[in-house]
């Protein structure tokens, strides 16, 4: 795992993309050490101000500061970017080893579950639940997280379905395994590095999401700041207040060009195709 | 053969209902219907016409009785009507006694969306083809480099943000190009070529933003499809068998790197009849994305439903005609799909 | 590889393609904005023709005003349709399609004369016989209106002769002289046989007034031209058009760009970019127009501590306006005393708002038995804090700013407040209708009639009913009834003052702030009445017009 991970940061794109998510990720975390006001704060007498030495990225409407929100607004929108995949992934992965695993009766109502949900438009589907349950931040991870599970269960499956007939997998039945120990010792560990490739670029599409809704009134809601809500708060007065929109669209376009990067970084070191190619 | 066909057609009933049983517990989640609307918070409007209004609409009766009540109108294929004062037709148009037409929501909305995506998906394809095969035979190298940061800039950055970008650049600070609609004003008044070109130049940025979002999953699938195929033993064989490298790379490598998009194709389906209820709010462009939005805020149940149904419904069908192509096209799986 | 150096060409032919077609394409287009801008500043003489473009977010669904209630109908049908009753520029009954009215002794029976001679855009004469049919079908069980209730109120309604039409209550109703200016009349000539809920005439109407329906471009735009047989006089605009553009970032850079007129601003578009852009101001005027309705925080009257009078004037004390006028609206508002529009006779002059006195605030709450028993800097009283959320719907920025301000304020004299925002339809039946609310920032409309009765009267507590709050005031009730019973306008504006007195002191609900709607306007439209007077900037805007050198350049044949 490790010395994947030192191969994939060789490549200089994952590389940016790693310190991309590296620097961003610092940046939430300590968001309370660095952030110079409280970012709900309202100051009726400093709206709109435009970037200065006292407000590094201006303020907004309500006279917030925007670099502050714009830190907070990092926790909220990793959180949900990150929860949202944990869920998908941890759905997807149990869902996939059951397939793969048992395959019969089992494979084939998992995967025509599959088949369901992807045939449902999938921002349909998460604009429906989102506005008919009430637009939470929870209610957003949730969402996202149960209507994206879908490719991490075919992944899965397709590595336990191959995986199944290894020899050490067959031998360890032989010997009598039980079918968790089985799952969880071999067969798991084995298959779980597209998962990590397919979890890194699901991060990013869920930041994209969160940002989507926002744009819609739907995402994370006001005062909490997310970088989807600050660009929406900003785009009716692109050409005024143009740092409004300039930094949060450029915190979404690097963060998640950052997740970007690094996922495919990852899959040319993991994929065992591509990663043979330097003739 | 046929009997393959026939078995996936069967399995695509158990999964419509399915899809439509999720899809309609999704819209009972929350308590609310269409008389509930901002519009009907108003002090003019009494509840019992409210109430009134849901008999008529059969809210009033239990879930499962209206489920039931949706499932016997859908066996029949009919879509219903609107629970907008409208009341149109959710589907395709219906001709009343006196001869006047009502067109159908989806029929009107379905064009525009389908001709936004089909011109951006070629594009996508035009674009992405070349992006892709350069990028594999420079792997690792800087134009590889280049084009993998340039499709991922593509698809990271917010569309609505960049829309908003592009339509001020081009639409107030130069008047290169309309900034929202579909038609000029006096429109009807242009030659046929120049409404074509009024038409294209309204459809320009609604369909770049749309292609940009999606040129890197279809670059990268070129690229990585390609390094696969550049490493089977029928292309080491080919070159050296002394072929020339292009027609390597476009006789052989390409054509079977190219195989797999069928199926890509295939899922872009509901994508293409679905529609960007962003991109369409923002370019003001009456198409399923705005429509279904439009459905969900107002709890119109019989649009919502019809939607998703005839999505899945387009999806499935498209899944089962990617598939077949793909075994149309590769011999290989034509056998095992005939065995 | 020499196949590689051949690949790059293909990329390269094909980026200049994209690029020159982006460019030929844009260059076949001329410029819509002549390139020296006419002196809009010059008088121009009055004079028929031309074209004004404005933007709306919704498209109407249908075009029959009883039937589709949305603003976005109402706002096109209101040009086609005629009333027999219309508010005049000061917000006054006056006639429409009625010449004029009389009031019986006993105050049941109202009598409306029609002007002669009407007709209806197809050339049909429109009569009493239409008003009659208009009234029962929106009377009719089997149409499909929210709005019926008013109308079914009269016992019966007649036309006993083509310019006179009759309506009769069983006891006096104030409000139904309100209600006659909201009813549109539709033709019976072209109605009568025809499904109301469904016909086809929604979307094709003939009606009476200004415009008549041209072009409806679905989801685009709807075009309404001169109606030569208006029944009350020409207008002056050749052609009104409607673009349907839901997002108002877009319908800002429409306005830019010149290829809309006309677009309702938000205070920051209104009070920061335009004296930002000079060469804007020169091109689009602003207005400044009394919005129609007002913000206000209401308290859920049947949970404690919200029942003691006290703590709601403490916590209207507590709330300064003027800092919410300020940084929500960024002054584009007024203060607001009673339910009613300011400058109409109906708003009491004498009521001032709560002035913010945190001091007073404080001594109301110690009054009522809060105090800071545990040194948390959260009120309590019997060991529990003074704590509550604040709900309202979400997608209306101002509401949230408003609570946000008002949390803080709250915070200061010790009252703990957390924000809650739910979507509409969830608001309404899960806290409203429940009543399972502490408070909530909404919204009312300022009447144009003064009754309230189904807002304020203990009565109307019912679940889906308007007094959500359950305010119940023997007093209120009672002047509500009797402003109900009388038709004078001056013995019922002292009836109305005394309830708005009432409500004042009791203070059910905060008033927070009535915002002004800030039209913006292009320069070309002239016959524009500044300052709005009380009805609003656009109550004359039949008599706008466009000189003839300023009009857009429009695509010619």
């Amino acid at each position: 795992m490790k010395q994947t991970m030192t191969k994939a940061l060789s490549n200089p794109l994952a590389l940016c993309g790693f310190l991309i998510i590296a620097t961003i990720l610092l940046l939430a975390l300590f968001a309370p050490l660095i952030a110079p006001y409280d970012p709900n704060a309202i100051n009726v007498k400093a709206i709109l101000l435009s970037p200065s030495s006292a407000h590094y990225m201006g303020t907004d409407g309500l006279g917030r500061d925007v670099w502050s929100r714009m830190l907070y607004g990092a926790r909220i929108s990793l959180l949900v970017g990150i929860v949202a995949v944990g869920i998908a992934t941890l759905i997807g992965v149990v869902l996939g080893a059951l397939a793969g695993f048992y395959r019969g009766w089992v494979d084939i109502f998992i995967m025509r579950m599959v088949d369901v949900m992807l045939s449902i438009p999938t921002f349909f589907l998460i604009l429906a639940v989102i506005a008919f349950l009430t637009p939470s931040i929870w209610n957003i991870m949730i969402v996202i997280g149960l209507t994206s599970w879908m490719g991490v269960t075919r992944l899965v499956r397709a590595e336990f379905l191959s995986l199944r007939n290894r020899e050490f997998v067959m031998a360890s039945q032989t010997l009598g395994a039980r079918d968790f120990r089985l799952i969880f010792t071999h067969l798991l560990p084995n298959s779980l590095t597209p998962v990590i490739v397919s979890s890194v670029l699901g991060v990013a599409s869920a930041v994209l999401v969160e940002s989507g809704l926002s744009f819609l009134g739907l995402g994370v809601q006001a005062p909490q700041a997310s970088w989807g809500n600050i660009l929406t708060d900003g785009k009716e007065y692109i050409q005024f207040a143009w740092w409004l929109s300039l930094f949060p669209g450029l915190a979404i376009l690097i963060t998640v060009l950052g997740y970007n990067l690094l996922g495919e970084g990852l899959r040319d070191v993991f994929d065992p195709r591509s990663s043979k190619t330097n003739l | 053969m046929s009997k393959y066909l026939l078995k996936r057609l069967f399995w695509m009933v158990p999964l419509l209902v399915g899809i439509s049983l999720i899809s309609f517990l999704i819209m009972h989640l929350a308590p609310g219907d269409i008389t509930t609307t901002e519009a009907g918070f108003n002090p003019k409007t009494s509840q019992e016409s409210r109430q009134k209004l849901r008999e008529m609409y059969n809210l009033d009766k239990p879930l499962l009785v209206q489920y039931g009540m949706w499932l016997k109108r859908m066996s029949t294929l009919d879509f219903g009507r609107s629970f907008a004062s409208h009341q149109r037709p959710v589907f395709w148009q219906v001709t009343d006694d006196k001869g006047n037409v009502t067109k159908g929501m989806i029929q009107e909305a379905l064009p525009i969306t389908l001709l936004i995506n089909i011109l951006s998906l070629s594009l996508i394809l035009v674009v992405a083809l070349p992006l892709g095969v350069v990028s594999a035979l420079t792997q690792n190298r800087l134009p590889d480099r280049t084009i993998t940061l340039f499709v991922f800039i593509g698809f990271a950055i917010p569309g609505f943000w960049l829309a908003l970008i592009l339509m001020y650049w081009t639409g107030v600070m130069h008047n290169w190009l309309p900034i929202s609609g579909m038609h000029s004003l006096g429109y009807e008044n242009l030659g046929t070529w120049g409404q074509f070109v009024d038409f294209m130049k309204h459809l320009l940025l609604p369909v770049l933003i749309s292609a940009l979002s999606g040129l890197a999953g279809i670059s990268l699938f070129v690229r990585n499809g390609m390094l696969d195929v550049l490493h089977q033993d029928f292309i080491t064989t080919a070159r050296a068998k002394g072929l020339p490298e292009s027609q390597v790379v476009f006789r052989h490598a390409l054509r079977n790197a190219l195989l797999p998009l069928i199926t890509i194709l295939g899922l872009a389906i509901p994508g293409l009849i679905g529609g960007s209820v962003i991109a369409e709010s923002i370019f003001a462009i009456p198409g399923m994305g705005k429509l279904f939005y439009d459905a969900v805020l107002m709890r119109d149940f019989p649009v919502i439903m019809g939607i998703l149904t005839i999505g899945s419904a387009l999806t499935l069908l498209g899944n089962l005609i990617a598939d077949l192509a793909y075994a149309w096209a590769d011999p290989r799986v034509r056998r095992g799909v005939m065995q | 590889m020499p196949g590689q150096r051949h690949r790059f060409g293909i990329l390269r032919c094909l980026l200049p393609i994209l690029f020159s077609s982006l460019i030929s394409l844009s260059g076949c287009g001329k410029p819509s904005g002549p390139t020296a801008e006419p002196d809009y500043n010059q008088p121009y003489p009055p004079e028929p023709g031309g074209t004004l473009i404005s933007a709306s977010i919704a498209e109407p669904s249908g075009l029959i005003p009883m039937i589709s209630g949305e603003s976005a109908a109402s706002a096109i049908a209101s040009n086609i349709f005629n009333t027999l009753l219309k508010y005049d520029k000061n917000l006054e009954l006056t006639g429409e399609l009625a010449k004029s009215w009389d009031v019986s002794s006993d105050q049941k029976t109202i009598t409306f004369h029609l002007k002669p001679n009407m007709q209806w855009a197809d050339g049909a004469p429109l009569t009493s016989d239409d008003v009659l049919f208009t009234w029962k079908l929106v009377t009719d069980d089997k149409t499909r209106t929210p709005y019926g209730a008013d109308y079914k109120l009269a016992l019966k309604a007649e036309a006993p002769d083509p310019l006179t039409f009759r309506v009769t209550y069983p006891q006096p109703y104030a409000p139904a002289l309100d209600s006659w200016a909201g009813l549109q009349i539709l033709p019976k000539h072209l109605l009568k046989d025809e499904d109301i809920n469904t016909t086809a005439f929604a979307r094709h109407p003939v009606g009476s007034s200004y415009y008549q329906l041209a072009d409806w471009r679905h989801g685009e735009s709807l075009t309404l031209v001169r109606n030569p047989k208006s029944t009350q006089g020409p207008a002056r605009i050749e052609k009104l058009i409607s673009r349907i553009i839901p997002d108002t970032a877009t319908q800002f850079l429409e306005l830019l760009a010149n290829n809309i007129d006309y677009m309702g601003l938000d205070p920051i578009q209104y009070a920061r970019v335009f004296p930002s852009r000079p060469d804007l101001n020169k091109k689009i005027a602003l207005y400044k127009e009394l919005g129609n309705n007002y913000t206000y925080l209401g308290f859920n009257l049947k949970h404690k501590p919200f029942d003691d009078g006290r703590v709601r004037r403490a916590i209207n004390y507590a709330i300064d306006k003027q800092e919410l006028i300020d940084g929500v609206l960024l002054g584009l508002g007024e203060p607001v005393a009673s339910p009613y529009k300011p400058g109409t006779r109906w708003a009491n002059p004498e009521l001032k708002p709560y002035p913010y006195d945190p001091e007073k605030a404080k001594a109301l709450l110690r009054s009522a038995g809060f105090e800071d028993h545990d040194g948390d800097g959260i009120l309590d009283r019997n060991g529990k804090p003074l704590a509550f959320e604040i709900l309202t719907n979400n997608g209306n920025k101002q509401r949230e700013m408003s609570a946000v301000l008002i949390q803080r304020r709250l915070k200061e004299i010790g009252i703990d407040v957390s924000i809650r925002e739910v979507e509409w339809a969830s608001f309404i039946e899960r806290f409203i209708k429940t009543g399972d609310f502490d408070v909530v920032v909404l919204g009312w409309s300022l009447s144009l009639d003064p009754d309230q009765y189904s807002i304020w009267h203990s009565s109307q507590q019912g679940p889906g009913q308007f007094n959500f709050i359950g305010y119940s005031n023997a007093r209120v009730d009672k002047l509500l009834e009797q402003g109900r019973l009388e038709l004078d306008p001056d013995k019922r504006m002292k009836i109305y003052h005394e309830f708005a007195k009432i409500l004042l002191e009791d203070s059910p609900i905060v008033y927070l702030y009535a915002g002004y709607g800030l039209p913006a306007i292009h320069r070309r439209v002239k016959g524009i009445d500044n300052p709005a007077p009380p009805a609003g900037i656009g109550w004359n805007s039949y008599d706008w017009y466009i000189p003839e050198p300023l009009r857009r350049n429009e695509i010619a044949p």
